[in-house]
C-alpha cells in the first residue's frame, strides 16, 4: 500500500518537475538546461522574502514566481535567442547560466541546512494505513491542477493554441501570423514559472540545497527522454513509470540507488526506443 | 495593391529569381505559372516575408547565405523590412505549398488556430464561413489533420489561412497532387472566395490549364525570369504558351 500511495506522489513530483522542461522544449525546441537552477533559486527567492523581508507566504511565492518569470524572459531575449536553432549552443548557453546560477548561489552563502521553506499546511492523515502529510496531498492535487490548467490553456485560449501551432509547425505558423519569437518568449516564462512553482511545492518537504538543481535538471530530462522529447503525455507516463520504478528501488534496493534509475532509463530508452514512448509521429519522421 | 519591382534573390551565388516585376491589383486573382524550380516557392516565401526567417535560420546555422533584393508595395507601403508575423498582420497570407497543416491538430483546432489574428467575432463568423465553403470539412471537424487526405487537408489549408482575415491571400500550388475533380472544386471556390470576402489572390501552378478559367492576369515563371505576362487571351494566343503550359497545340 505504501508502494502505491508514495509511488503516486513521487510520480506526480517527477511530473511537476519535468514539465517545465517539457514544455519549452516542445514548443520551442530549446532545450533549457537551465531548468534545475531555477527551480532552486526559485526557493530561495521565496526564502528571502519570506525570512529575511518578513512578507507573507502568499506574496512571497507570487512575487517569486513573477521573478523567475522575468528571469525565464530575460534568458530567451538576451541570451538563447542569439543561438537559436543550433541545439548543442542551446544547451551549453542555458547550461553555462544554470551554473552561473546555482554556483554563485552557493557562492552567495546560500548553503548549509538553515534554509527550509515552511510547509503550507501542518499536520498528516491515514491513508489505507499509511501516513501522508498534507504537504505531499497537496503536492499531488497541485500537480493535477497544473495540467488541467495547461490542458485548458493550450486547447481554448488564442495564445495557447498558438503555442499549439508553433510547437507543430513553426513555419505554418509564422504564415498566420504567429511570431515565434514572441511566442518562445511565452513558452521561456511559462517554463521557468512551472520550474518555479515545482520548487515552491517540492521544497518544503526538505532542505533548500543548491545541488537540488542538478538533480531536478536530470530527472527532468529523463523523464522527458524516456516520455518522448516534446511529448506532454508521454512526458506524464514516464513521470509515472519512473516514479513507481524509483519507490520500488527504495524499498528493495536502497535509497541511495534513486539516481541510478533514472539514469538508467535515459540509457535503456536510448538503447531501445531512441524516440520515447510517445515519439511515434517523430519515430516515422526518422524512418522516412 | 501589391507591386513588386526588380526582386532578386540569391541562394549564395545561385540566382533563384531574377528581377522579377509583379502586380496585383484589388479583388483580383493572379497566376504564377511555371516549371519545377521555376522559382514560384522562393516568389511566394519573398512576398510573405517567409525568407527573411528562412534567411534567418540558415544564417544562423552556418547554411547557405540568401540574398533578397528589390521592393515590395503593398497598399502604397514598402513592406519589404517588415518582418513575417507583420506582414501577416497587414493581411498577407501564404498557404503554403504541401499545405503544412497542423498534424497532430484537429481540424477545428487548425482553424482555431489559424484565427489567431482575428477577433473572437471575426473566427467565429469565419469558420462557419469555411463550413459553408467547404461542406466536407462540416463531418470531419474533429478528426486529426494528418488522417485527412490530400484534398481535404487542401481545403482546410485555404480554410486556416482564411482565419487570418486575408486581405491579399497567397496560394502556393493548391492542386498539387490532387485529383481533377477535387482541382475543379478547388478552383471554383477560389473564385467564390474572391467574389464573397472581396479579396486579392495570387496563384501559383506548374500546370496552368485548370486555373486559368479564373485568373485575371498572369505571369509565366521561367528559371527564375518573368519571361511573359498578360490577361487570359493574351497568353492563349501566345503559341509557346499554349504547348508549355496548357497542354494543348
Amino acid at each position: 500500500m505504501d508502494i502505491i500511495i508514495y509511488g503516486i506522489i513521487n510520480s506526480v513530483a517527477l511530473a511537476i518537475m519535468a514539465l517545465g522542461f517539457a514544455l519549452v522544449y516542445g514548443i520551442s525546441r530549446v532545450p533549457n538546461f537551465a531548468h534545475g537552477s531555477i527551480y532552486v533559486l526559485a526557493g530561495f527567492i521565496t526564502w528571502s522574502f519570506l525570512r529575511t523581508l518578513g512578507f507573507p507566504y502568499f506574496w512571497s511565492v507570487i512575487i517569486t514566481m513573477l521573478i523567475v518569470g522575468v528571469i525565464g524572459a530575460l534568458l530567451y531575449r538576451f541570451i538563447l535567442i542569439r543561438v537559436r536553432g543550433m541545439a548543442i549552443s542551446e544547451i551549453i548557453a542555458s547550461y553555462a547560466v544554470g551554473l552561473a546560477i546555482l554556483e554563485g548561489l552557493r557562492w552567495g552563502g546560500f548553503r548549509g541546512m538553515s534554509y527550509t521553506l515552511p510547509v503550507f499546511a501542518e499536520g498528516s492523515v491515514i491513508i489505507g494505513g499509511v501516513p501522508v502529510d498534507f504537504q505531499r496531498i497537496i503536492m499531488v492535487f497541485a500537480g493535477v491542477g497544473i495540467f488541467i490548467g495547461l490542458y485548458i490553456f493550450t486547447h481554448y485560449t488564442r495564445i495557447g493554441l498558438a503555442l499549439r501551432g508553433m510547437a507543430q509547425d513553426e513555419r505554418a505558423a509564422l504564415m498566420l501570423g504567429i511570431d515565434s519569437d514572441l511566442m518562445a518568449v511565452v513558452s521561456m516564462i511559462l517554463g521557468a514559472m512551472l520550474a518555479g512553482l515545482a520548487g515552491i511545492l517540492l521544497l518544503p518537504l526538505g532542505n533548500i540545497v543548491v545541488e537540488a538543481g542538478y538533480n531536478v535538471l536530470i530527472l527532468a530530462i529523463a523523464v522527458c527522454i524516456v516520455g518522448g522529447l516534446g511529448s506532454w503525455a508521454g512526458a506524464v507516463l514516464a513521470a509515472f513509470l519512473i516514479g513507481f520504478a524509483q519507490i520500488l528501488t527504495v524499498v528493495y534496493l536502497g535509497s541511495h540507488y534513486q539516481m541510478v534509475v533514472a539514469l538508467l532509463a535515459i540509457i535503456l530508452t536510448l538503447i531501445l526506443k531512441p524516440s520515447g514512448l510517445f515519439g511515434m509521429q517523430k519515430q516515422l519522421e526518422e524512418r522516412v | 495593391m501589391l507591386e513588386a519591382n526588380g526582386l532578386m534573390v540569391f541562394y549564395e551565388n545561385m540566382l533563384a529569381l531574377n528581377n522579377v516585376h509583379l502586380r496585383c491589383k484589388k479583388e483580383e486573382i493572379v497566376g504564377v505559372f511555371g516549371a519545377n524550380s521555376a522559382g514560384k516557392s522562393t516568389l511566394m516565401y519573398t512576398l510573405s516575408g517567409i525568407m527573411d526567417d528562412i534567411r534567418k535560420k540558415e544564417a544562423m546555422a552556418g547554411g547557405e547565405r540568401i540574398t533578397v533584393l528589390g521592393e515590395i508595395k503593398y497598399l502604397g507601403r514598402e513592406i519589404g523590412a517588415l518582418k513575417p508575423s507583420k506582414r501577416a498582420r497587414e493581411g498577407i497570407i501564404l498557404c503554403p505549398e504541401r499545405r503544412r497543416i497542423f498534424r497532430e491538430s484537429s481540424v477545428m483546432e487548425n482553424l482555431r488556430i489559424g484565427g489567431y489574428l482575428s477577433t473572437a467575432a471575426q473566427a467565429s463568423e469565419t469558420i462557419d464561413y469555411v463550413f459553408s465553403l467547404f461542406p466536407a470539412l462540416k463531418n470531419l471537424r474533429k478528426r486529426i489533420g494528418g488522417f485527412l487526405s490530400g484534398g481535404e487537408q487542401q481545403m482546410l489549408a485555404i480554410g486556416r489561412a482564411l482565419m487570418a482575415q486575408p486581405k491579399l491571400l497567397l496560394l502556393d500550388e493548391p492542386l498539387l497532387g490532387l485529383s481533377p475533380l477535387m482541382q475543379a472544386t478547388l478552383v471554383r471556390s477560389t473564385r467564390v472566395i474572391r467574389d464573397q470576402r472581396k479579396i486579392s489572390l495570387i496563384v501559383t501552378e506548374q500546370y496552368a490549364r485548370p486555373v486559368l478559367p479564373i485568373v485575371d492576369y498572369a505571369f509565366i515563371l521561367e528559371n527564375g525570369t518573368a519571361v511573359l505576362e498578360g490577361n487570359r487571351e493574351e497568353l492563349m494566343g501566345n503559341p509557346d504558351v499554349r504547348a508549355a503550359y496548357f497542354g494543348v497545340n
